[in-house]
């Protein structure tokens, strides 16, 4: 993790040199621009998808590269090029809706807990602790199964098991930039708390936060996918990911394609992420 | 002459250039250094930041960071290695067997997961004689300190142990990259002999590199002077302290602060930077800062020659050019070599002319009568100290805090200016930190006048927000008056005036500043509104000599204008002697002696004074 990054003093020229790769800095622009790509894909998937992804209108289990199916139809007649579109988008905005909820759980409560310290620090940590230490997928199936299945829980969910990781990283920025000299002499200038916190500590963690974030959202899009693999998402005919991968999986053998596109569109999702994830540590990583 | 016996140079730079690139842009860091280093023999490089001189020693050791592209030209020859061209293997064995490095701090080259024992070990071979080893670089209990961390030991220990790792190969050359500059002023003494102690015992050779002269001036043979990449003056150390034949030596030598600096009188500095980069590549590197400067600097760089052929009459007169002299009369170790086109008469000259020297106007009389503007009653502090088990094991049981005050008491008129002198872990920085409210007393009381306090610290890099601009960062402070944008704009705009920083500065942020213009917003923001005291905590000691004076010109200045309260906490006597009335000695939690900086200066009282002013580095003649 790069959470110690931001307190490190730039090193002075002896001493061991730490090779930072430098380089491909057009190499990560592209990735986050293939982020990019991907939340307009998302976005406009509506529009970009040739039909309806519900109603079977195709013949059945056309393979792909069919004229007018370019990923083929599944076993009922539905053009799997739509429901991969939709699907995509469910995930990749339900992904960064359980990533900004974490952000902003975990970041208040790790706030919290690094400016104050003491007891609340404490108090707030040891309940984080609590968190990590159950079994995160399984807390979060639980929950589902409790509420009912559908996406909204899903999300509710994965969003409660999620933040703690969020929460533990923010407090040690927080910490580590609290002790340095220019909140000292901040608070001497005659700055209160809040401006304190909000002006001289919080700013310093958004790297580290966006970084740590980004990294993530493949992880996330992973968990949903698997979560309503095993059933946990939408309801039936709803295209999702994991789900459609899950209800063909018996014609892996005989057409393959049925199961494998959602599946390989999962893929893609996370590997897209963790690609961006990286590009955006290298560009923020680097500058400061 | 002692120049050329049969035995090679430990080390010889023949017409060395660098350029190292950074963040894509290619810069010249050495430009042509002719430098030879006898045995045996002690050479000081004297530089300020920026000079060259930490990258001259990564250049002999074959160290240069690759990720910068180096290009080098000209040659080096450690041992009669090639440095530049060598192959890696062969360089290698050269640091292995020639070269000893000491860094300037000794805990980030030391590996804090390693026992010392070990550390060193490594590099003698066995334990044997790695004890003694460590009893040679004077360690007391060697036996019980091998198998401690360096994080149990102090600072000067630690100095120790680097140095006993660097001797250990029986190096010919130890290159100490400012050994002292992190360790207390009786600790620099003590490793300064030790290094003299290493060549006399060992018969190695030192380079010594360091940005005060007084310093190189205690142990080196010889005195390099290197500015912007090139020797502006090299000889014989007695030489090139009391008869400097460069403008720049000049300079330095007169910036440096010493106990025998005219108190009432501003410090002298060296020109600030004018120059564009494009300007300093023509010409002689220091004109655009020089006082002596005339038309041929500009345009023509001066070479480096002995001192008796340079004072040829007349600026600029038919100077011959090394090549044309006979083989003995070029650079020899006892040689006086200058880089400078006035006339070695012109500059002597100019060392006894004291005219732009500004005597300091009437100073603040401490208002009797009033209210004391600080009053310490009885202070205490105490840490408690988290102990892992070992320690405790080790340590007696009581160990478990430290009183870093003890019942201090301290009243400071207004107006007064008093120094605070201690070395680390005097508890002189706590004494100030409690005053400013920044850290809590244990018991006792800490009252101030109305106005309170501002802080300017040690580090003005990690004082100022980093992702605040300087315009925010002074902003701050008038938050509480609401005085409106443009009247915040207004104020923001004086207080730049008056530290001397051009108004385009309240947009950059710190990190765009040098550390010395840092500095300068850090005490304007302090004294935008006048606080009743302001808390100096060693606000110089990062700085460059010049930067440094002109830092301290400008609290003073400040002090006068705005009959400020100052308390200033320094670890060096001289600084603590401008800038004081009165001056405070403390060590171990403790005020020791107090009285005018006169008194305490010329008849100090308590030992632990006498012992601090003795190792004080002086140069002895002032210049």
């Amino acid at each position: 993790m790069s959470a110690t990054g931001i307190v490190s003093p730039r090193l002075r020229m002896p001493g061991p040199v730490r090779a930072r790769r430098r380089t491909g800095r057009g190499l990560s622009w592209a990735l986050v621009a293939l982020v990019a790509l991907l939340t307009l894909l998302a976005i406009f998937a509506r529009l970009l998808a040739p039909y309806d992804p519900v109603q079977p209108i195709g013949a059945l289990s056309l393979p792909p590269g069919s004229p007018d199916h370019l990923l083929g139809t599944d076993s009922i007649g539905r053009d799997l090029l739509s429901r991969t579109l939709y699907g995509i988008q469910v995930s990749w905005f339900a992904a960064l809706v359980v990533v900004v909820s974490g952000l902003v759980i975990g970041g208040i409560i790790g706030t919290l807990a690094g400016v104050a310290g003491g007891f609340i620090d404490n108090l707030l940590m040891r309940f984080t602790d609590l968190f990590l230490a159950l079994p995160g997928t399984l807390v979060a199936i639980a929950i589902v199964a409790a509420l009912g299945y559908n996406l909204q829980n899903t999300l509710i969910g994965i969003g409660v098991v999620w933040w703690p990781y969020y929460a533990r990283i923010i407090r040690g920025e927080v910490k580590a930039l609290a002790s340095r000299p220019h909140v000292e002499a901040a608070r001497l200038a005659g700055a209160g708390p809040a401006r304190i916190v909000f002006r001289h500590v919080l700013p310093g963690v958004i790297p580290t936060a966006i970084v740590t974030a980004s990294l993530d959202i493949g992880n996330v899009v992973l968990l949903l996918a698997g979560l309503s693999f095993l059933g946990l998402g939408q309801p039936a005919p709803a295209p999702e990911l994991g789900a459609d991968t899950a209800r063909n999986l018996g014609q892996l053998l005989t057409e393959p394609w049925i199961p494998l596109i959602p599946g390989l569109a999962v893929l893609l999702l996370s590997l897209v992420a963790n690609l961006g994830g990286d590009g955006v540590r290298t560009l923020i990583g680097g500058r400061r | 002459m002692a120049t050329s016996t049969d035995a090679p140079p430990a080390a010889s730079l023949s017409g060395l250039t660098l350029s190292l690139e950074r963040d894509g842009v290619r810069s010249d860091v050495l430009r042509g250094i002719d430098l030879e280093i006898a045995r045996g023999e002690i050479v000081g490089l004297v530089g300020e930041s920026g000079s060259g001189k930490s990258v001259l020693a990564l250049a002999l050791m074959g160290l240069l960071p690759h990720r910068s592209h180096p290009e080098v030209g000209g040659a080096i020859r450690v041992a009669g290695v090639d440095m530049v061209h060598g192959r890696a293997e062969e360089l290698r064995a050269v640091r292995r067997n020639e070269l000893g490095v000491i860094f300037q701090d000794p805990m980030t080259s030391l590996n804090p997961t390693m026992r010392i024992g070990d550390q060193v070990t490594e590099a003698s071979g066995t334990s044997e004689e790695s004890l003694r080893l460590l009893t040679a670089v004077g360690i007391a209990d060697a036996e019980l300190r091998f198998r401690v961390y360096p994080h149990e030991l102090s600072g000067g220990l630690r100095q120790r142990v680097m140095a006993a790792i660097a001797v250990a190969g029986r190096p010919s050359l130890i290159i100490a990259d400012e050994p002292t500059t992190a360790l207390d002023v009786t600790v620099q003494a003590q490793v300064l002999d030790l290094l003299r102690e290493l060549r006399d015992e060992f018969g190695c050779s030192v380079v010594l590199i360091t940005h005060d002269l007084a310093v190189a001036g205690q142990i080196a043979d010889r005195i390099a002077v290197l500015y912007a990449g090139r020797i502006a003056e090299v000889g014989p150390t007695g030489e090139v302290l009391h008869a400097p034949t460069h403008p720049y030596t000049v300079g330095l030598l007169r910036s440096r602060l010493s106990l025998g600096t005219p108190r009432d009188q501003e410090l002298r500095t060296l020109r600030p930077e004018t120059g564009t980069p494009a300007e300093r590549m023509l010409g002689c590197a220091y004109h655009t800062r020089c006082p002596l400067a005339v038309e041929r600097c500009r345009v023509e760089q001066p070479p480096l020659l002995d001192i008796a052929l340079a004072s040829a009459p007349g600026i600029g007169g038919e100077v011959a050019l090394t090549a044309d002299l006979p083989t003995d009369e070029r650079l020899g170790p006892a040689d006086h070599d200058r880089a400078c086109w006035r006339t070695v008469d012109d500059v002597q000259g100019f060392i006894h002319d004291t005219a732009n020297a500004a005597p300091l106007t009437s100073r603040v009389a401490p208002g009797p009568g009033r209210e004391p503007a600080v009053r310490v009653t009885d202070l205490t502090v105490t840490f408690a100290l988290r102990q892992n088990r070992r320690q405790r094991g080790a340590g007696s049981s009581a160990a478990r805090e430290v009183r870093a005050l003890r019942g201090l008491n301290l009243t400071v008129e207004p107006g007064e200016a008093v120094s605070i002198v201690g070395e680390s872990g005097s508890g002189k920085s706590t004494l100030l930190r409690v005053i400013g409210g920044l850290t809590p007393a244990t018991s006792g009381s800490v009252a101030l006048a109305a106005g309170g306090a501002q802080m300017v610290f040690q580090d003005a890099g990690s004082s100022l927000t980093p992702w605040l601009t300087v315009g925010e960062l002074l902003g701050e402070r008038l938050a509480p008056l609401g005085l409106g944008r443009t009247e915040n704009r207004a104020r923001i705009d004086r207080a730049l005036t008056s530290i001397g920083l051009p108004l385009s500065v309240a947009r950059v942020r710190p990190a765009e500043l040098s550390g010395g213009q840092r500095q300068r917003v850090a005490l304007a923001r302090a004294t935008m509104i006048p606080p009743a005291v302001l808390l100096c905590d060693e606000p110089t000691s990062a700085l460059d000599a010049s930067l440094a004076a002109s830092v301290l010109n400008l609290i003073r200045e400040m002090r006068r204008e705005l009959e400020m309260t100052v308390l200033f906490v320094t670890h060096d006597l001289s600084v603590a002697r401008l800038m004081g009335d009165r001056i405070v000695v403390m060590t171990q939690g403790e005020i020791v002696e107090v009285g005018t900086s006169a008194d305490v200066i010329e008849r100090p009282e308590h030992p632990y004074t006498r012992r601090l002013l003795a190792s004080v580095p002086e140069i002895g003649a002032t210049v």
